[in-house]
C-alpha cells in the first residue's frame, strides 16, 4: 500500500470549495441557533405558563432527537406540507439550528440561574424593570460564565455541519466523497478531510480550555 | 394546503422499524460496552508518568475528540479496509468508530473521575501496603465510578444520537428503516414522524432515567464530575 496524496492536491479547488461550504453553513447555524436559544433560553426561564410550556417542549423534543433525523425530516418529510422545495442547506441549516438552539437554551437558562438574586433585587432597587436588569445587570454576568460552554457549542456546529453531507450539500466531507469516488483514492481523500477538521477545530477546543481554566481561576 | 396523512403503510412496516430499532440499540450497547474498557485503559495511560503511554493516549484523545464523527465513520469504513486489506462490514465499521469515539470522551471522564479522589486515599492504600494498580482497582476506581455516573449516562444517550450516521453507510438500523420504507411507501412525511417519535421516546426515557440517578446522587451527597 503505496500513500499518494498527489491525486487529493490535484483537487485542492473542489476541497476549497467545499471548505467554503461547510464555513457557510456554519455561520448560519452558529447566529441562528444560539441568538434562537437565547429567545428559548428566556422562555425557559419565564413565570407565565404560555412561555414556558413550548420553550420546554421545543428543548426536549429537539435535545432528545437525533440531529440526523431532524435534517431528513426537514428534507424529505417537510415539503409535503409546503408548496416548495427545501434546498439541501436549508434543511441541513434549519435541524442543526433548532438542534443548538435547544442546547444553547439550556446554557443560556443555567447561567442566568447562576446570578445571586441579590443582583436582581439590586436592579430593582435602582428602578429598573425586569427587561433593563436582564440586559443590563444578569446577562453581562452570566454570558462571561456561559462563554467556554457556548464556544463548546460552536465546536459541536462545526462537527454537525458535516451531516450536511447526508442530504447533499456541497461541505467538506461532500467534496472528499467525491474525490474519492472519482480518483479512487478514499485513503488520501478521506485521511486529508479528517486532518483539514483537525486543523480547524484544534485551535478552537484549546480555546476553550484556556477560557475554561481562565473563568474557574477568576470565580 | 391541506395533506391527507396516512399512517396505514408506516404501521404496516412496523416490524422493519423493530428491527431498526433493534440494529441500533446493538450498535449503540457493543459501542458503550467497548468504549468503557477502551476509555478506562486510555485514561490510565494517560494518567501514566511515562510519555511513552500518556501521550499515544493524549493523541488517540485529543483526534477523537476534535474531528467530526461522520469523517471518522467514513475514514474507518473506506479507507481502513484498504490499509489493512480487510473486508469491512458497515456493523465492523460502526461499532470501530464508534466504540474509539466514545472512548475517547469517556477516557477524560475517567480520568476526572481518578483526580477528583483526595490524595490520602492513595496514601492510605499504600500505607496498608498496597501496590498502586491495587489501590486503583480496590479503593480509588469504586469511589471515582460512582462520581461519574451522570457523566456516563450522559455520553450513552449522545451515542445512541451518533448511531444514527450509520445509516449513511448502509448499516439497517433505525434510521435507514425509515429511509427505505419512505422511499417504498411514497410516505416520506409519515416515516419520518414516526421514527423521530420512536427516537424521542427512547431517548427521552433514557434522559429521565439519567436525571433521576443525578438526583439520588446528589441527595446522597455524592460530588460529580463532568
Amino acid at each position: 500500500m503505496k500513500w499518494d496524496f498527489n491525486s487529493v492536491f490535484a483537487n485542492t479547488d473542489a476541497l476549497l470549495v467545499g471548505a467554503v461550504g461547510t464555513l457557510h453553513i456554519f455561520a448560519i447555524c452558529l447566529v441562528a441557533g444560539l441568538s434562537l436559544g437565547l429567545v428559548v433560553g428566556l422562555g425557559r426561564y419565564a413565570r407565565a405558563p404560555w412561555f414556558r410550556w413550548p420553550a420546554t417542549a421545543f428543548v426536549e423534543f429537539f435535545r432528545n432527537t437525533p440531529v440526523l433525523v431532524q435534517i431528513l425530516w426537514f428534507y424529505f418529510a417537510l415539503p409535503m406540507l409546503l408548496p416548495f422545495e427545501i434546498s439541501p442547506l436549508a434543511a441541513a441549516a434549519l435541524g442543526i439550528s433548532l438542534n443548538s438552539a435547544a442546547f444553547s437554551a439550556e446554557i443560556y437558562r443555567g447561567g442566568i440561574q447562576s446570578i445571586e438574586p441579590g443582583q436582581w433585587d439590586g436592579a430593582r432597587a435602582l428602578g429598573m424593570g425586569w427587561g433593563q436588569a436582564m440586559r443590563r445587570i444578569i446577562l453581562p454576568q452570566a454570558l462571561k460564565r456561559m462563554t467556554p460552554a457556548l464556544t463548546n457549542r460552536a465546536i459541536e456546529i462545526f462537527k454537525m455541519s458535516t451531516l450536511a453531507s447526508a442530504v447533499a450539500y456541497v461541505e467538506l466531507l461532500q467534496q472528499g466523497k467525491l474525490i474519492a469516488s472519482l480518483n479512487y483514492n478514499p485513503i488520501e481523500a478521506y485521511t486529508t478531510v479528517a486532518v483539514i477538521f483537525f486543523v480547524f477545530l484544534w485551535p478552537m477546543v484549546q480555546f476553550t480550555y484556556v477560557l475554561e481554566r481562565r473563568l474557574r481561576r477568576s470565580e | 394546503m391541506s395533506y391527507h396523512w396516512d399512517f396505514t403503510p408506516v404501521l404496516a412496516n412496523a416490524p422493519l422499524l423493530a428491527e431498526g430499532l433493534v440494529n441500533t440499540l446493538k450498535v449503540t450497547g457493543v459501542s458503550l460496552g467497548c468504549g468503557l474498557a477502551i476509555g478506562l485503559a486510555l485514561a490510565l495511560m494517560r494518567l501514566s508518568r511515562h510519555r511513552l503511554a500518556s501521550w499515544p493516549a493524549g493523541f488517540v484523545i485529543e483526534v477523537f475528540r476534535t474531528t467530526p464523527p461522520l469523517v471518522q465513520l467514513f475514514w474507518f469504513f473506506f479507507a481502513l479496509p484498504l490499509i489493512v486489506g480487510i473486508e469491512m462490514t458497515p456493523f465492523l465499521a460502526a461499532c470501530v468508530t464508534f466504540s474509539i469515539q466514545s472512548a475517547a470522551f469517556f477516557a477524560e471522564v475517567f480520568r476526572a473521575g481518578i483526580q477528583s479522589i483526595e490524595r490520602g486515599q492513595w496514601d492510605g492504600a499504600r500505607a496498608i501496603g498496597m501496590t498502586h494498580g491495587q489501590a486503583l482497582q480496590r479503593i480509588i476506581l469504586p469511589q471515582a465510578v460512582k462520581r461519574m455516573i451522570p457523566a456516563f449516562m450522559e455520553r450513552a444517550i449522545e451515542l445512541m444520537k451518533t448511531t444514527t450516521l450509520v445509516a449513511t453507510i448502509a448499516y439497517a438500523d433505525l434510521l435507514f428503516a425509515a429511509n427505505e420504507l419512505s422511499q417504498k411507501s411514497f410516505r416520506p412525511l409519515e416515516t419520518y414522524t414516526v421514527v423521530a417519535l420512536i427516537y424521542f421516546f427512547v431517548i427521552f426515557l433514557a434522559s429521565q432515567l439519567a436525571r433521576l440517578l443525578e438526583l439520588r446522587l446528589a441527595r446522597s451527597g455524592e460530588s460529580t464530575v463532568h
